[in-house]
């Protein structure tokens, strides 16, 4: 090149001191613990270790409370830590007369857990908290720390609330659940060890569906052989709600 | 959480089918579909720059450096909804101080910094260093500073330092069209690539925001050159305008296929979303989707540009069409963006319902905000114009000796 560009000096001195100003900028405001163990500052670990403590763990409450600790350990309620409820009580551990850990005595805070939401899984034990024994509180009915039932459900719907409200709603609302589901009476006390059958094969419509079933006029009849092919009736029926798509 | 479980009750109604709890409020605003839009016209704008320099599409010489500065006002601003979407500036900094490389959100911040550093400001800078150096000679005081300081100094006006300037520029604008592929590709690579997501996840993504930006950007140039023309009072040199419409009518004609493309994939492959999404389509967003997208923002523009660019009439008339094309595909692909963005977050993972976003019209992600981040730009751009005009309008003379080309009266209406 005959032409030396001696006139871009100034922009290469400009870049490069933006890049020093880049780097130096960049080793001063990274922390400097940053990296050491993994993409964060190591000296967090410490940082965080150093806060005061709030919750103690279940364990801790065993040596004073052992009463309610076995009583909830064989109850329905044995997946929750103490402190889930009676919020952080590590002080009350360590100085147990000066601060009392609170107790959530008002309906709301069962609700929390136990208020139907279509999220939770189906058997979770939820309620409508505007049917379900309004304006009591929860503790005149059920022990917090064991929470049995005062008695067996009668409805599925107690634990099934969502099938329940579909079905509710839709051509099979008057259907009895056990028109189609084998239940061990066990199941309404012991669900999980106690399991109720699902259908299996569609010979469980065919009662009601099939082209020569004894059932009522009104019902909708099909070739149960031909039609649907090869697949059940459910993957392309939802039982609970039969005329949706 | 009080003002939140509000919201929540007063969109309920219209909610439909299942949504997960977490669905009913929208996450991503107004803002974020501001964000793209603005990338889009910095992509596109300097991509058409770049039709002149590079592939030598010598009658759009009088929209070039127009095209470099409006594609740097814009720049500049598209950050800031973003900024002001997560409400915490200040930590902005940090994605470059500790980037981490499985983050596309953190590389991508490179890439924003070195398309306007080593791109954008580089590529105006060879290109205006001689007129910063003249016009420092001709004015004084602290204008003359002023000029001094934009050419860093310099003042070497040879023929070999300018043979310089123009090689580099030339070089940079090279490295500037798959940086400016990057930047945009970018963005539809952020949507695409979320898996969980069918009406966003396609790998055409990154390829279908790319031409929308080409689109936008090109119209938008288009209806700053027309507009600033005429408040110059200047003749439009209708040969550039011409070409300009003809690019853009290629432009959409490219977009639509691959968005045409992008919809029949979806369509044949119908996956277990197809109904959910058809209902989205057909419900909540008919009138962004069908009608402000795709009617009055692609296929009218189309028609415009097509019957103005080859039907043969006078550049009057022509201007017309061109000009409310331009307008339609502005806001065409504002509403691509707004379907992408918002359509994305209004059907329910559950594939079982369809919840509503209602804009709000005040607050940090509001129509305000919005408003102003797409004025702002221009703006901007008026004062970048004052301190360093892109005109380039040798050959063409004042409005008023004009008789020859149709044009009689200066085009006072717009
Ligand atoms: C060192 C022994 C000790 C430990 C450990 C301990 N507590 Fe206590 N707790 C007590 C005593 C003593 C009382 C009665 C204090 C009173 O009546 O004022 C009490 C009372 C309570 C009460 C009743 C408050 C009320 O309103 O009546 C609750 C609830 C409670 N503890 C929860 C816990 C939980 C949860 C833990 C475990 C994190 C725990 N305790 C661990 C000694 C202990
Ligand atoms: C589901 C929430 C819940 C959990 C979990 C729970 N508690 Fe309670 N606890 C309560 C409520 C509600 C009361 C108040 C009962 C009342 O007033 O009738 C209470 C009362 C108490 C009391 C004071 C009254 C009594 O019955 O002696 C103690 C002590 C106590 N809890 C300890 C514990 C310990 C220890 C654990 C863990 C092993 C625990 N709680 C777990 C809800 C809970
Ligand atoms: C942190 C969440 C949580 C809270 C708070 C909670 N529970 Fe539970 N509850 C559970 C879980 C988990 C189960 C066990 C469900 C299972 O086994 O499927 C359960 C089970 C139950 C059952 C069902 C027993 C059965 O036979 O089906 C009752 C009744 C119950 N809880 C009452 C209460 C009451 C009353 C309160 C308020 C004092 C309460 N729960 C607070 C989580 C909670
Ligand atoms: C008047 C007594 C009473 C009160 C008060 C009461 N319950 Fe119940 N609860 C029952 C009975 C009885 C059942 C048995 C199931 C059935 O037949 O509905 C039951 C069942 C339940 C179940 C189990 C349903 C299932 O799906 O397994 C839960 C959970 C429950 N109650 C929670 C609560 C909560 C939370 C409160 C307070 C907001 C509360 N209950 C208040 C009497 C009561
Ligand atoms: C006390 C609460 C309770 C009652 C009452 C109850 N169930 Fe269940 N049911 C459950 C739980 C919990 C499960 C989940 C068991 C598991 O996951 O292992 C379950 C599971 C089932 C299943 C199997 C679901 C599967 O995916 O395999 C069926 C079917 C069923 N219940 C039907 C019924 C019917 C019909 C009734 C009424 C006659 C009924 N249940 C009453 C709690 C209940
Ligand atoms: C018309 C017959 C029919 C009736 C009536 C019916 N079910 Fe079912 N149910 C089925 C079939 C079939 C399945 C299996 C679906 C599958 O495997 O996909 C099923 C599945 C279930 C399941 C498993 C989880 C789910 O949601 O699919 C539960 C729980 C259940 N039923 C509860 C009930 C309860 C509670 C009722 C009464 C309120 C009821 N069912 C009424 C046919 C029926
Ligand atoms: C005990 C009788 C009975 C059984 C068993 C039964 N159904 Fe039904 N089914 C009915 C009745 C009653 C209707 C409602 C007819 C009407 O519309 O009045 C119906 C309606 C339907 C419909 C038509 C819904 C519509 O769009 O109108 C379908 C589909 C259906 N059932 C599917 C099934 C499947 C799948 C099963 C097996 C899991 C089944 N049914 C088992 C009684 C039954
Ligand atoms: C491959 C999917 C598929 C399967 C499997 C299937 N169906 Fe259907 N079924 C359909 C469709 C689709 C319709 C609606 C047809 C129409 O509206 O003409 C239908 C309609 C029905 C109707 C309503 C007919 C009417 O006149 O309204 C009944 C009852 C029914 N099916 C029962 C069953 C039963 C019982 C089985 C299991 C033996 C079954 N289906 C399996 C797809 C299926």
């Amino acid at each position: 090149m005959s032409h030396r560009p001696w006139h871009i000096a100034p922009l290469v001195a400009l870049f490069t001191i933006l890049i020093v100003v880049f780097l130096v900028a960049r080793a001063k405001l990274v922390p400097e613990t940053f990296g050491d163990l993994g993409f964060y500052r190591a000296q967090a670990l410490d940082d965080v270790s150093e806060l005061e403590i709030s919750y103690a763990g279940m364990d801790a409450c065993f040596d004073c409370h052992d009463d309610v600790f076995e009583e909830k350990s064989g109850s329905y309620h044995d997946g929750l830590s103490c402190e889930v409820c009676h919020g952080p009580s590590a002080k009350h551990v360590d100085e147990p007369d000066e601060f009392t850990p609170t107790a959530p005595r008002e309906r709301g805070y069962c609700i929390l857990c136990h208020g139907y939401n279509p999220s939770r899984p189906s058997g979770f034990p939820q309620i409508l908290p505007e049917q379900h024994n309004p304006g009591k509180v929860c503790m005149s009915c059920h022990e917090p720390h064991n929470p049995l039932l005062p008695h067996t459900p009668e409805e599925c719907s107690a634990c099934h609330r969502d099938v329940a409200n579909v079905k509710q709603v839709s051509h099979h609302a008057t259907l009895e659940c056990v028109t189609c589901h084998d239940v061990p009476d066990a199941h309404r006390t012991d669900p999980r060890n106690e399991h109720a059958e699902k259908p299996i094969d569609p010979s469980t419509c065919a009662k009601c569906h099939a082209d020569g079933a004894d059932s009522s006029e009104k019902i909708p009849r099909v070739d149960i052989e031909e039609h649907g092919g090869r697949y059940l009736c459910w993957d392309c029926h939802y039982p609970h709600y039969p005329e949706s798509k | 959480m009080e003002q939140m479980l509000l919201n929540i009750s007063s969109t309920l109604p219209d909610v439909s089918g299942y949504v997960f709890p977490n669905e009913y409020v929208l996450q991503w605003e107004l803002l974020i579909v501001v964000y793209p839009y603005l990338t889009g016209l910095v992509a596109g704008a300097f991509i058409l720059a770049s039709l002149e320099r590079v592939f030598k599409v010598s009658v759009l010489r009088p929209i070039y450096r127009l095209s470099l500065l409006t594609a740097l006002s814009f720049m500049l601003i598209a950050p800031l909804p973003l900024l002001a979407h997560l409400g915490h500036p200040e930590r902005s900094i940090e994605m470059f101080l500790t980037p981490h490389s499985s983050s596309a959100m953190a590389m991508f911040g490179f890439i924003y910094a070195w398309y306007l550093m080593v791109v954008l400001l580089l590529e105006i800078w060879f290109d205006y260093r001689k007129d910063f150096i003249i016009w420092a000679q001709e004015a004084s005081g602290l204008k003359r500073l002023m000029y001094r300081v934009l050419a860093l100094g310099t003042k070497d006006i040879s023929k070999g330092a300018i043979d310089f300037d123009e090689k580099a520029g030339k070089f940079i604008t090279i490295l500037g069209i798959p940086s400016a592929f990057l930047l945009h590709g970018y963005v539809g690579f952020i949507f695409g690539s979320i898996k969980a997501n069918p009406w966003w996840s396609s790998v055409l993504m990154p390829i279908v925001f790319l031409f929308s930006a080409i689109v936008s950007g090109i119209a938008l140039v288009l209806l700053i050159y027309m507009i600033s023309t005429m408040f110059r009072w200047k003749k439009m040199n209708m040969a550039c305008v011409n070409k300009l419409a003809e690019f853009l009518f290629y432009a959409i004609i490219v977009d639509f296929s691959l968005e045409l493309l992008d919809f029949i994939h979806r369509l044949y492959e119908s996956e277990e979303s197809i109904d959910i999404l058809s209902e989205m389509i057909s419900s909540r967003l008919f009138m962004s989707l069908i009608v402000s997208q795709i009617i009055i923002g692609t296929l009218v523009p189309a028609v415009a540009l097509a019957f103005g660019r080859f039907g043969g009439f006078y550049s009057e008339m022509r201007r017309m069409l061109f000009f409310v094309a331009a307008i339609l595909v502005q806001v065409g692909i504002f509403s691509t963006r707004w379907n992408v963005v918002i359509g994305g977050q209004l059907f329910s993972k559950s594939m079982r319902g369809l919840t509503v976003y209602k804009v709000e019209v005040f607050g940090m992600e509001g129509l305000l905000m919005t408003i102003l981040f797409l004025v702002v730009p221009f703006v901007l751009l008026y004062f970048m114009i004052k301190i360093m005009p892109p005109w380039m309008d040798e050959g063409l003379e004042d409005i008023k000796l004009d008789k020859s080309n149709g044009v009689t009266s200066p085009p006072t209406t717009a």
